[in-house]
């Protein structure tokens, strides 16, 4: 299994990647922005899971996961993020998001949810 | 600039640390800043703008940043080098991101992207109508400080 992690902070995807074996996914394609992520996803590569953040150069998260989402593609994605309103909460769920996920986050605050998540649609 | 709009943020500073880097800071002064720095220090910044507007500095001597970046990574780190940068714009960034969303409001402030200025000759300036906020912490990382500015939007 392979996750695409997006965050424009080398910090972020490298903590996120470590936590990500501990859900068992061993390796993942990282992105600093949304037009990477996208180039990512054409490039026909398969996901388990997308780690999102929100406020990123050039395409933010939530542009990208409407785009995403627009195109048809229904990889589960996490937000991974320090916007924690509420509100945007909301956004992101409605826009498609699957789970949200605010920084500061522990490893296994993560890795629970992409085991959740991986749990879910093993069962669809 | 009242206790109002540095609380979230000292707050932040607690809970970000403890849950990212495991370090545990006690708050010291708090001062009016005067921007003055001759010691050579690694300092992130970050706007926030919105319904209020303003700006979040940590400021930390080499020595910490490349502890506090260690702790983030995972690794040793002996320069303050690219990897360190980006952990010391991070943790500005979650900071912000943290102490923004007590403030609630609808809509939500928004964050710039994160800058980080590293030497020791250089001195930040601060407009003259702003009132900025130096918050002193120690901890077992070592000693750092957070510089607010903030206000309502008189827009």
């Amino acid at each position: 299994m392979k996750a695409l992690v997006v965050d424009d902070s080398m910090t972020i995807r490298r903590i996120v990647i470590k936590a990500l074996a501990l859900a068992g996914i061993n390796e993942a394609t990282e992105a600093s922005d949304g037009l990477e992520a996208l180039e990512a996803i054409k490039s026909g590569a398969q996901f388990a899971v997308i780690l999102l953040d929100w406020n990123m150069p050039k395409m933010s998260g939530i542009e990208t996961l409407r785009a995403l989402r627009q195109a048809g593609v229904k990889t589960p994605v996490i937000m991974v993020t320090t916007e924690a309103e509420k509100s945007r909460v909301i956004e992101a769920i409605k826009t498609g998001a699957n789970d949200y996920l605010i920084k500061p986050f522990s490893p296994d605050q993560l890795a629970a949810k992409v085991k959740g998540l991986l749990a879910t649609a093993a069962a669809t | 600039m009242d206790a109002f709009y540095v609380t979230p943020f000292v707050e932040s500073v607690g809970s970000v640390f403890q849950t990212m880097l495991g370090v545990n800071p006690k708050r010291n002064t708090v001062k009016v800043c005067t921007g003055d720095n001759g010691n050579e220090r690694v300092t992130s910044l970050i706007g926030i703008s919105g319904r209020m507007h303003g700006c979040v500095a940590l400021s930390f001597p080499p020595q910490t940043a490349l502890r506090l970046a260690g702790r983030m990574l995972g690794t040793d780190m002996k320069e303050i080098n690219e990897e360190v940068i980006d952990a010391i714009s991070e943790l500005v960034n979650i900071v912000a991101g943290k102490a923004k969303a007590k403030f609630n409001t609808d809509p939500p402030l928004q964050l710039g992207l994160p800058t980080v200025v590293h030497g020791s000759a250089y001195r930040l300036k601060y407009p003259s109508r702003s009132v900025w906020l130096e918050v002193s912490f120690s901890s077992e990382a070592g000693d750092f400080s957070m510089e607010v500015t903030y206000s309502p939007d008189r827009g």
